[in-house]
Parts: structure tokens; C-alpha cells; sequence
């Protein structure tokens, strides 16, 4: 049976695409001569005219980037997802060994000089190997996010001096280097919101006081509700006075420090009750609690012992949500620094260049897009665990800033359930 | 020069080096295969980084024995391009203006170019689904046709037709327009 004439048309194609001639094909099947030259020719032709579709250079360079990026970005991930502490210490190493080499290598000038180095200059590498040193030798995380946020800045600095000169390539490649440094350091500020909690308010601090005062109290009654509350509850282990309480003083006691007034108050009179909502939050439980020493069991004397003690944890966590807050500023001012910097050069590029320019404003923005998503994840993710961990073993603290929403008699049942 | 076998099996394991030299060695012709099939340029750059990009967040699952790297690359931008399709409410033609043939050339060299590029979309857009896919995937995109077949999940034969078909009407389009 004859060949199909689309199999000889496509061993003639195979054929002069290896280097065979036209002719040469063609005369293999002479009997298809007519048939198959126009068909050859015209596949030739597609090709010549598919040749002439070709990427543009900057595009070229652009994708080359981004997919450096990528490759950056996934490297980190599986850095960060699983950091054996085997790799901790090649790390450690490796970086110790970096910093001796450059003290040898370089002399003190060089690094110094390099320090004001810009990308298209030939001490920058030497720059950037500096700083790793000094972020490697970062101990706590306020010093790393700090570090990653200075970087970020000269990143930012950069890349602005870059578009300033109207340096395309250069730019490029460092707004690729500044989305990875931003998206580094809103990681380290991240890391830096999680070790304090995502709460600032008072209910945060004093959970660690929580087993301190355990010791004399009923262990029943120790989960119940927070720090200074487990100290009125002992208080009022006739779990009926407290039932009277709440329902009068629900709106006002929304934090701990109130919670001691509100229990207070009940005892004496009404009158006392006027007074609370104008005095401060702070004062009140140091002067209600002496006067009522008295009145009330022994166990309310470790709640004036141990209310100083919160107090230098909430301003050591105010100054690290104050710290946060500075950081996460100046990160924006470098990023709409940077950014604006790059919409004047894309104004003042050519109209070829426009759309690179238009990619690096991209690139910050969508990195920063994905890095949020990325954190509100990671925080829908610990909220989540948190939220989990709490249900099973701390259950009563989650309600514990409202207390007086629920009666103490309902939490604690529901405290060993 | 390292088979790309090699430098495949390099990347699904990690390595990022034998991943670039695979970019680098496709990155023009996934480029080209998108162009035809998209309305613009901006378009096809943006498809064509991301098809790179999920190739190197699947680069880990690839399997050799399943089908060549080439045909997998052009099977992520295939199913790329049609998501992308899918989204576009009304279809709209590329310009003129939008053609792509750049070239440090005289201008008239580089409008006639275009005006080339833009008839072979033309006509490549008014072949029936299946010649197009195989006239893109063996002449633009210069895949082989086992790989066309494998990429396409058809048989070899069926896919010589189809060529042979396709490249028929190409012909005659493209013919059509160049004498009228």
C-alpha cells in the first residue's frame, strides 16, 4: 500500500529542517513533486514568518529576573519551612568563615568604602557580603527586623539613585533585590508581632503570672479568668457574691485592672460604685484593695503584690509594639520613596523602556501583595492554633478580657470540661 | 553540552542552575507559541513568564517517562493560553500596532515584518481548533510530532494528518492574502 502523502510530507519536512535541500526531497518523490513543493514551501514559509516573532531584550531580562526571584523566594521557603538545627550550624559557620575571610581579604578602608557602594559600582558585592555578617550577627528578632529594615532602606536608596541616572538594568535588578528585602523584612517584623502577640492590651502580659499566684488558690478556680481575677475569685470562693457584682458593673469592666474595682465595690456600698468609672484603672485597684483588706479574704493581698509585676512587661511590650510600629513606617516610606523615584524615570524614560520601568513599579507593589496575603495567612494560621490550644487547655482565658459577660459560676464549670 | 534529559533530571532535583539552562533553551519558543495565540504582546509576556514560573513550582513532580520536558513546558502554556482565553470576555483581534517583529532593520523592513507575523495569526486563528494546535505546536512552537502527539494525547498518525491538513489552509491563506 502507497504511503500517505501527509507521512511523506512530514519525513520532507523532518528532512530539510536537518539541512537536506528542497530539491533533494523532492526527488525522492517525484511522484508527489507537485503536491509536496507547494506544501514544503509553505511550511518553510510559516516558519520564516513565526522567526520574526521574537521577545524583546528588556522582556527577556525582565522574566530572567523574575524568575531569579522565584528562585530566591523558593530556596528561602524550604530554608525557612525546615531549618535543621544541622543547617543552623552549617550556617553559622559558613557566615563566621565569611566574616574571617573579609576581615582578611579586605582591609578596613575597602569595607568602608564599599559601604557607600551603588550596583553599578564594583564594590558592591563586597557591600552585600557585609551585610549578611552583620545580619548574621543579629541575636534577637527586634535586632534582625531592625537590620532587615536598615537594609531595605538602602535598598530602597539604591534603586532610587539607579532611576534617578536612568539606569534601566540596574534598577531592575535592584527592585528585584528591594522586593526581596521587604518581603525579608516584613517577615522579621512579623516574627517580631508574633513572639509579643497580636493584642496589646493588658490581657497578653499578665497570662504568664497566671501560675504564680496558683500555688495558694484552689486549682479549681486558677484557669478560671485572668491574673487579677484569679485573685478575686479566691476572693470570692462563695461563688454567689460575684453573680451580684456583674450584673451591675458589666460595661465598665472591660479590663483586668477594673476587674479587682468591680469586685470590691460590691462589698461596702453603692456609693463606691460612682467612683470607679471616674477614677483611673490603675490607681483604683492599689487603693480599693487596702481598704477592703478587711472586708475581704487574705488572698486579695497577692493581687497588690503582683500588679507591679505586669506593669514592666506592658511597657517592655508597648516599646516592642512602639519598635514594630517605627519599623513597618519606615518600610513604607522606603517603598513609596522607591516607588515614586521609578514613575519620574518612567516618565522621563523613552517610550521602549516605559514598560521595564512600569515592571519594577510592579514588582514592589506585587511583591508586597503577596508577602501580606502571604502574613495574614500566617496569622489566620497561629490565630488558629492559638484559638485551638486555648479551646482545649485554657479555655475560660479566651473570654477572660469580658468577664463580666459571663458569671464566674458558669466559667468554672466550664473550665475542666 | 549536557542532553536535556540531564540537566531535567537535575532540576526535579533541586538544581536551580539546570533549571535556568532548560529556561533559557525554551524561552523563546513558549514565547512565540503564546504570541500567536493571544491578542497581544503584553499578554504573551505576562503568560509566558507565568507559565516559567509554575514550571518551577512543578518542576519537583515532573517525570520524564510521562512526556518530554519540551511537550510538558508547551502543556502548561497550552492550558495557560486557554485559561487565559476563557477569561477574556470578547474576543478581540491584535492590531497592527501591537505586531511584534522587532528589529534594528529600516522601518519598512520591520513593517513588512509585522505585516507578516500579523497574517500568520490571522490565519492561524481561522484553522479549526485541533490543525491549529498542531500547526502551532509543530511550526511555531518546533516541537517533533511525537512530542506534538504527546502533549496533545493523540496518536502520531492522527497528527501528521492534522499538520498536513493545517498546513494546507495555512497555504491558502496566506496565499489568498499575498496575491489579493
Amino acid at each position: 500500500m502507497a504511503r500517505k502523502l501527509d507521512d511523506i510530507f512530514n519525513e520532507c519536512y523532518e528532512r530539510m529542517r536537518s539541512g537536506e535541500s528542497l530539491m533533494s526531497c523532492l526527488a525522492r518523490y517525484p511522484e508527489h513533486r507537485a503536491e509536496l513543493e507547494p506544501m514544503l514551501l509553505a511550511a518553510f514559509d510559516i516558519g520564516r514568518r513565526a522567526s520574526y516573532i521574537q521577545p524583546r531584550p528588556e522582556f527577556k531580562h525582565w522574566a530572567q529576573v523574575r524568575l531569579e526571584g522565584a528562585q530566591y523566594y523558593a530556596r528561602q521557603q524550604r530554608q525557612t519551612v525546615t531549618p535543621s538545627q544541622s543547617s543552623w550550624w552549617r550556617q553559622g559557620w559558613a557566615v563566621a568563615a565569611t566574616a574571617v575571610i573579609i576581615l582578611l581579604v579586605t582591609t578596613s578602608s575597602t569595607v568602608a568604602a564599599s559601604s557607600n557602594a551603588m550596583p553599578d559600582q564594583t564594590l558592591y558585592p563586597i557591600k552585600l557580603a557585609t551585610e549578611e555578617v552583620r545580619l548574621a550577627l543579629a541575636v534577637t528578632d527586634t535586632q534582625k527586623a531592625q537590620i532587615h529594615t536598615q537594609l531595605a532602606e538602602t535598598r530602597a536608596a539604591e534603586l532610587e539613585a539607579m532611576a534617578n541616572q536612568g539606569k534601566t538594568e540596574h534598577a531592575a535588578i535592584t527592585a528585584a533585590r528591594l522586593a526581596k528585602q521587604l518581603e525579608l523584612a516584613n517577615a522579621a517584623i512579623a516574627n517580631l508581632e508574633s513572639t509579643t502577640g497580636t493584642t496589646p492590651t493588658t490581657t497578653a502580659t499578665p497570662e504568664p503570672t497566671i501560675p504564680e499566684p496558683s500555688p495558694p488558690t484552689p486549682p479549681e478556680e486558677v484557669p478560671a479568668v485572668q491574673p487579677p481575677t484569679t485573685e478575686e475569685q479566691p476572693t470570692a470562693t462563695t461563688t454567689e457574691e460575684q453573680p451580684t457584682t456583674t450584673t451591675t458593673e458589666q460595661p465598665t469592666a472591660t479590663t483586668t485592672e477594673e476587674q479587682p474595682t468591680t469586685t470590691t465595690t460590691e462589698q461596702p456600698t453603692a456609693t463606691t460604685t460612682e467612683e470607679q468609672p471616674t477614677t483611673t484603672t490603675t490607681e483604683q485597684p492599689t487603693a480599693t484593695t487596702t481598704e477592703e483588706q478587711p472586708t475581704t479574704t487574705t488572698t486579695e493581698q497577692p493581687s497588690t503584690t503582683e500588679e507591679p509585676q505586669t506593669t514592666p512587661a506592658a511597657t517592655k511590650h508597648d516599646k516592642r509594639a512602639a519598635e514594630r510600629e517605627r519599623l513597618k513606617k519606615l518600610l513604607e516610606e522606603s517603598k513609596s520613596k522607591s516607588q515614586v523615584a521609578l514613575e519620574n524615570a518612567k516618565e522621563n524614560a523613552s517610550q521602549e523602556t516605559k514598560a521595564d520601568w512600569q515592571r519594577a513599579i510592579d514588582k514592589i507593589k506585587d511583591k508586597n501583595k503577596e508577602k501580606q496575603d502571604t502574613r495574614d495567612w500566617n496569622y489566620w494560621y497561629k490565630d488558629k492554633g492559638r484559638d485551638e490550644n486555648k479551646s482545649q487547655s485554657d479555655n475560660t482565658t479566651g473570654s477572660g478580657g469580658t468577664p463580666t459577660n459571663v458569671s464566674p459560676s458558669q466559667n468554672q464549670p466550664s473550665t475542666p470540661k | 553540552m549536557l542532553s536535556e534529559e540531564y540537566l531535567v533530571q537535575q532540576a526535579v532535583n533541586g538544581d536551580q542552575a539546570a533549571f535556568t539552562q532548560l529556561y533559557n533553551q525554551n524561552f523563546d519558543r513558549i514565547h512565540r507559541y503564546i504570541y500567536v495565540k493571544v491578542r497581544s504582546q503584553a499578554e504573551a509576556e505576562d503568560l509566558t513568564q507565568d507559565v516559567f514560573i509554575k514550571a518551577l513550582e512543578s518542576i519537583g513532580s515532573y517525570k520524564w517517562r510521562d512526556l518530554p520536558f519540551a511537550a510538558w513546558l508547551f502543556k502548561i502554556a497550552h492550558n495557560r493560553v486557554i485559561d487565559h482565553i476563557r477569561k477574556q470576555s470578547k474576543e478581540k483581534r491584535a492590531s497592527l500596532d501591537e505586531a511584534y517583529a522587532r528589529s534594528m532593520e529600516d522601518p519598512i523592513q520591520m513593517t513588512e515584518r509585522n505585516f507578516e507575523v500579523y497574517q500568520l495569526k490571522e490565519a492561524l486563528e481561522r484553522l479549526p481548533g485541533a490543525q491549529r494546535e498542531v500547526a502551532t505546536l509543530r511550526f511555531i512552537g518546533q516541537l517533533s510530532i511525537t512530542e506534538v502527539a504527546r502533549t496533545l494525547g493523540k496518536s502520531e498518525g492522527t497528527v501528521k494528518a492534522l499538520q498536513f491538513n493545517a498546513t494546507a489552509s495555512l497555504r491558502k491563506a496566506l496565499q489568498g492574502r499575498f496575491d489579493g
